[in-house]
């Protein structure tokens, strides 16, 4: 047994440096979509394609709680996720457990569509445009426009069941998720089997960030 | 009933149910609006017409600002096409003064983003109407210039028109 009040680290610095940018962004994304603010908009929309491209690289390089390949689980382990939430037990997992896992590839998903349709989005009075948008027609950019609106719909939806899901967590079972996506840990108590700390190194938060770095470059290198 | 013939009695309800479904919420209403939609207003064409074209020469309008936009952006713009998109938009909105008349709201049953305010404060509408095109007419007039400045502001300023109009007439903005 480790020794008591030992704590491991869950999420690495860059996850939650990540998680609490993406809600800065979303909301502003929000805002400056709603206002029609759209320089704002198309800025922070680069840096949004930034955090995104960083968080997917992350999800084949990074840590165990943050890649994509650990966090696939098998039906079978999401139906007992599912029956143990039915019979109001908890098990914490660490890391994302199997339908936390679908939620975030849920909102990854959402967001990567966010981001690639709004780069070739044209308004309706074609005055607007995303930064690539020249690169497609008028009528495509407005298809893409109609997607990047219901998608948002969608991202929405999934962000309010994500609030909803940790609010459950904390009513039901006690247990508070929003503190160790800011501090990173957890106590090892939480856990059954004692768990390895996480290691995030160097030279791999650079390959993920120099890539982040090179696809907004890209973006704003064709679109001008 | 046998057997054999529930699932082609269910699936002939279900198509007829569909059939209604599409008819209904504003059935009782369809009749009026039908008449109300055929009747020729003061620009010589039913709403529906209308309605369809407004929308086809705006359409075209923003495709042409698209063009305009992106060749704005790029570092050698292709003036001829930037000169001939300036120019189908003063052509394009040629008869704008008839595109709004009497009838052609909401109210007719067309679906239109066109708000009823246009029709109970026609004066303001029509002073910015007015501006665009005096806007857009100064647009094709710079654009045959030449000047990428020149041009760059007479758009931002034909642009800022067209936001003047729909900020206040136009739903969903």
């Amino acid at each position: 047994m480790p020794p008591a009040g030992s704590r491991v680290l869950v999420w690495d610095w860059t996850v939650r440096l990540f998680h609490w940018l993406l809600v800065l962004g979303v909301a502003a994304m929000w805002w400056t979509g709603e206002q029609g603010m759209m320089d704002w908009h198309r800025r922070l929309g680069l840096i949004l394609l930034g955090l995104i491209v960083y968080r997917l690289f992350w999800g084949l390089v990074g840590p165990d709680t943050a890649r994509f390949t650990r966090m696939v689980a098998r039906p079978g382990a999401i139906m007992a996720c599912v029956r143990d939430l039915i019979g109001r037990r908890h098990r914490p997992h660490f890391g994302h457990n199997p339908l936390g896992s679908l939620s975030v590839f849920a909102m990854l998903l959402a967001l990567a569509t966010q981001v690639s349709t709004g780069l070739f989005s044209v308004d309706v009075d074609g005055l607007e445009s995303g930064p690539l948008a020249s690169k497609v027609s008028f009528e495509t950019g407005r298809l893409l426009a109609e997607i990047h609106e219901t998608s948002f719909k969608v991202l929405l939806a999934l962000i309010a069941l994500h609030v909803i899901a940790i609010a459950a967590y904390l009513l039901l079972f006690k247990d508070n998720l929003v503190r160790p996506m800011v501090t990173g840990h957890r106590p090892q108590t939480d856990f059954d089997t004692p768990q390895q700390t996480l290691r995030a190194p160097w030279p791999r938060i650079a390959a993920a960030a120099a890539t982040a770095c090179a696809v907004v470059y890209g973006v704003l290198a064709i679109g001008g | 009933m046998t057997h054999r013939q529930i699932p082609f009695a269910f699936a002939a309800l279900a198509g007829l149910a569909l059939l209604g479904a599409c008819g209904s919420g504003d059935a009782p209403a369809a009749a009026d609006d039908a008449e109300v939609a055929a009747t020729p207003l003061a620009n010589g064409l039913t709403a529906a017409e209308t309605v369809a074209a407004r929308q086809g020469h705006l359409k075209a309008v923003g495709k042409a600002f698209k063009t305009i936009s992106d060749g704005l952006k790029e570092s050698e713009p292709d003036m001829a096409a930037i000169q001939a998109a300036a120019a189908s938009v003063t052509f394009e909105t040629a008869g704008m003064a008839d595109w709004f008349p009497e009838g052609s709201g909401p109210a007719s049953g067309v679906k239109t983003d066109a708000l009823p305010v246009i029709w109970e404060t026609r004066a303001d509408f029509d002073s910015k109407t007015a501006d665009f095109k005096a806007a857009a007419a100064t647009l094709a007039t710079v654009a045959q210039v030449g000047d990428i400045a020149a041009i760059t502001e007479a758009f931002k300023a034909t642009g800022a028109t067209c936001k003047a109009c729909h900020q206040t007439y136009r739903a969903d903005d």
